[in-house]
């Protein structure tokens, strides 16, 4: 319908000049269920629901959104752009005719989430919930969620661009909290994918999510306390890539590189990693949390080599990005919805496998840490210095994984760490989360294989 | 359809799908963003939004179901889906509309909030201010202002149709300054009412300070320290901890003060407010979003657990008034309880004070990685931190790359002297410094 109308709304926003025009329309309906104390505790359906104008002077954006995405109100919207652009050349604009281009074929959704009744969705954390429960008696708290959205976007733009593309999501995370009476330990897994609810069919088992997360749990409920210093440190592959996200990932994104906001500004072809370390940011894979078969600017999604064998090789790119830095726009462009304006941001972000021995890496670290499981964490971008929890730990004595700890974290510099790596081993796994920038939450998956790092600096609490 | 339009369309459909009663909260929202990088905007954004959620009680539970789109099928979806959500929820404990009889104090919520070409001369000279303030400061990061006119409006079936208009101005700067092979990050951050409060000039020059005096900071070896927490980083905390106040986890136990009202949990000198009546408080409001007047509550008071945050569902379970603490993450988020303007309150001793009296030690001044390295459930925290080493009480030297690790209620009793410094470094969350004792530090 917005076709009709689109070119007539592009033509009002570029009214007192710029050289770009583009218009995002965004409709999502989405669930979200909380099982707590093995009953449903709140069920929320929200329907998202406007569009956003954009409008490019140069290197100045401007843009405004909606709720009211008829005509009267996209033109209200777009000569609410036209007020703000201030534009000396006064450019002016004869708009292409709309062209969609040819996309790859979308990724099949079987069950779509709008297709299956809630009480099927509850069912799922009722099993999660179960197997957390059976684990250990300390399992005392047992917090379930069921999250699923369908996103209908249309983008078109003033390049004669007009493309349409629906993101089916759907996403279980299971938090497992284990007390004894005197402390109590959190732990939590949360796996999804861009699929409907052929989800548990196909990739995940709700028991197996429910009973992972209490384990852990339970596991460091007993833990004694970190003790802090700088060791070799081992972090498994799956969340363990939170570290390349949080403190590599961020500095390779064009928001922080084309302000020279980043350590990796300036250093493309130049060597930034150990000769081990492969990195890759792959908006593409089938079926995957991050991957969208699109991107929020309309470009079709890349496979992009961030990092080969320790050479800087690519950076992620937006659009107005790429006309700040002179370089082509990489299918980056991601927003999380239609009040924020896309930026450059990661999709499936990883450190490809590389061909060390998992066993041979921990035998030969002497003493160190174990990070089994990382937990968040968080970056400036400016020097790339981050903070990571580890979620599960071990000490690691002569080469041989010992006890389990808790309370420890990670802490360094992002640049520092990536020439620190010195093992990468066979297997990489992914896992999901969602990422807060500029554009807002998006989800993305973190992967790598077991890596080690000679030396880091291990936060604890252990009296000395 | 016009929001009165849609709202009698919703109500009147409502009344014929065999609710019990039903609530809209809507939000109508008028935002202006810009950011200034190398003397262009970088960033400009002007817009108007709105969005309703609808709360429907049937079969004596609660359902939810929210919407942006204000079309005819709006009103049906939602409906239908409230409906659903309630028929589904299995939580048994009384839930409530509220009939919203009781009186509102009147607050002053509302100040201009600028004209589009003055927040873009705003901007740029904050960007100016600080990079003229050292030869150091290279960059200037994340300089942004945003400022916001809200309208909240509840109605419901009981009768009740009341709304508030607040304001705000907020601008923020991370300026980076660069000494030979010393790169540092500083940070500002004002909160005020709207844009007459900002104040561009100190903004500048207090971020770009807030950079350069970190310039050639250096780890200390590990070890247990004396500690100073910054009133920024101790009101950073106070934002994550506040969660163990709030009666909604209390009663699903997800809080260590669970059973533990009137007793001493903290050392005398600290008394925790939580006051949505605050003259200038950004969390100020004149109802909560259940409808319930606000009011001034001690949760602490000289160290005894006084009261845990309330709404009217989780004050029904514990036989008591709703503090009126309900709240909505979102406009589309369920009610559940959340802080307005949560502040510790000042003490007596002067800043440069407690630096003295500690002698030596370390400043904490800023934290890091708080939504991953801090639990409010048990208290732990393990955090990336930035400060300053005293020595003799004097400031000798910037430290960085160091986790200080702790847990937070062990901290509230062992904390020695409070501050007179109070401030709301980001908005609603307020603290004065304060030493706090021992704290483990993770350096070289």
């Amino acid at each position: 319908m917005m076709k009709a109308y689109a070119q007539e709304v592009l033509e009002v926003a570029l009214a007192s000049g710029g050289d770009f025009a583009e218009i995002f329309l965004e409709d999502t309906r989405s669930s979200r269920m909380q099982l707590l104390s093995q009953e449903a505790e709140s069920i929320n359906f929200s329907r998202l629901h406007g569009a956003g104008i954009r409008v490019f002077v140069g290197l100045n954006p401007v843009y405004a959104y909606t709720n009211e995405t008829d005509r009267e109100g996209l033109l209200r919207c777009a000569a609410q752009v036209a007020s703000a652009v201030r534009d000396q050349k006064k450019t002016v604009l004869t708009l292409p005719p709309f062209v969609s281009p040819q996309l790859p074929a979308p990724d099949c959704i079987v069950l779509a989430p709008s297709s299956v009744e809630s009480k099927k969705k509850l069912d799922i954390l009722r099993a999660a919930d179960a197997a957390a429960r059976k684990v250990s008696a300390d399992i005392k708290q047992v917090s379930c969620l069921f999250l699923d959205t369908e996103q209908d976007v249309i983008i078109c733009n003033s390049e004669g661009l007009y493309v349409e593309d629906t993101r089916t999501r759907t996403r279980i995370s299971c938090t497992a909290i284990a007390d004894n009476g005197k402390e109590k330990q959190t732990a939590h897994e949360g796996p999804g994918a861009s699929m409907g609810f052929e989800l548990f069919k196909q990739r995940v088992n709700p028991e197996e999510t429910g009973r992972t997360a209490a384990e852990s749990a339970s596991l460091m409920l007993s833990a004694p306390m970190c003790p802090a210093g700088v060791m070799p440190v081992v972090i498994d592959g799956g969340f363990g890539g939170v570290i390349f996200h949080e403190a590599c990932g961020h500095s390779l994104e064009a928001t922080a590189v084309a302000f020279n906001l980043s350590v990796f500004t300036g250093k493309l072809n130049q060597k930034i990693a150990a000769d081990c370390v492969t990195a890759v940011d792959d908006g593409t894979m089938p079926h995957e949390w991050g991957s969208t078969r699109i991107d929020d600017e309309g470009m079709p999604t890349t496979r992009l080599t961030l990092i080969e064998n320790g050479i800087l090789t690519n950076y992620m790119i937006d659009k107005l990005n790429g006309r700040r830095m002179g370089m082509a726009p990489t299918g980056s462009g991601r927003r999380q919805n239609y009040s924020f304006t896309p930026t450059s941001r990661m999709r499936n972000t990883f450190i490809a496998p590389g061909k060390d021995d998992e066993d041979e890496m921990i035998k030969t670290m002497g003493d160190g840490l174990y990070a089994k499981k990382m937990g968040g964490g968080s970056v400036v971008p400016a020097t790339g210095e981050f903070n990571f929890a580890v979620a599960e730990g071990y000490l690691v004595k002569d080469g041989k994984i010992a006890t389990p700890v808790r309370g420890a974290s990670l802490i360094g510099k992002g640049a520092d760490i990536l020439m620190k790596i010195d093992r990468v081993g066979r297997t990489m796994t992914m896992s999901q989360g969602m990422c807060g920038s500029s554009s807002g939450s998006v989800p993305t998956n973190v992967g790598q294989p077991m890596i080690r790092v000679k030396q880091m600096t291990v936060g604890g609490r252990a009296k000395e | 359809m016009d929001l009165n339009t849609f709202l009698d369309t919703l109500f009147t459909e409502a009344g014929k799908a065999g609710l019990e009663a039903a609530e809209a909260y809507v939000i109508e929202d008028e935002s202006f963003q810009a950011m200034a990088t190398n003397q262009e905007i970088t960033k400009y954004s002007s817009n108007l939004t709105k969005g309703l959620s609808f709360r429907v009680k049937a079969g004596g539970r609660i359902g939810y179901a929210s919407t942006e789109a204000f079309d005819t099928d709006a009103v049906g979806w939602l409906i239908r889906h409230a409906k659903d959500s309630a028929l589904l929820c299995e939580d048994t404990s009384e839930q409530f509309i509220y009939d919203g009889k009781e009186k509102n104090v009147e607050l002053k919520l509302e100040d201009e909030t600028g004209e589009p070409d003055e927040k873009l001369k705003f901007v740029l000279d904050v960007e100016k201010t600080a990079m003229e303030y050292d030869k150091r400061v290279k960059k200037a990061g994340y300089n942004t202002i945003v400022t916001g006119k809200q309208t909240v409006r509840i109605v419901n079936t009981f009768g009740m149709d009341k709304q508030y208009t607040a304001t705000h101005g907020v601008a923020y700067i991370m300026p980076v300054a660069t000494d030979g092979d010393s790169t540092v990050t500083g940070l500002d951050v004002q909160v005020r009412r709207g844009f007459t409060g900002l104040d561009a000039k100190a903004l500048g020059e207090s971020a770009a300070e807030d950079a350069v005096s970190m310039l050639h900071a250096s780890p200390v070896p590990s070890g247990q320290y004396r500690a100073i927490l910054h009133h920024r980083a101790l009101a950073d905390m106070l934002e994550v901890f506040s969660a163990a106040f709030s009666a909604e986890n209390v009663q699903k136990d997800l809080s260590v003060f669970k059973g533990r009202l009137n007793e001493t949990i903290a050392a005398p000198s600290v008394t925790l407010m939580d006051d949505s009546l605050l003259e200038d408080g950004i969390g100020s409001r004149p109802f909560d979003a259940e409808g319930v007047p606000g009011g001034t509550h001690a949760v602490i008071e000289n160290g005894v657990l006084k009261t845990f945050l309330h709404n009217l569902k989780t004050a029904k379970k514990d036989g008591v008034k709703s503090t009126g603490n309900a709240s909505k993450a979102s406009y589309s988020a369920p009610i559940r309880v959340a802080t307005t303007n949560f502040y510790l309150r000042a003490g007596d001793t002067p800043y440069e004070q407690l630096l003295k009296d500690m002698g030596d030690g370390l400043l904490i001044k800023q934290l890091e990685g708080l939504h991953s390295g801090a639990d409010s459930v048990s208290g732990d925290f393990s955090l990336s931190a930035k400060g300053f080493l005293v020595k003799d009480g004097k400031i000798e030297r910037p430290v960085e790359q160091i986790t200080v690790a702790g847990n937070f209620y062990q901290m509230l009793k062992d904390i020695k002297a409070v501050g007179s410094d109070l401030t709301f470094p980001q908005g609603s969350f307020g603290s004065p410094s304060v030493d706090v004792g021992k704290l483990s530090i993770a350096g070289n």
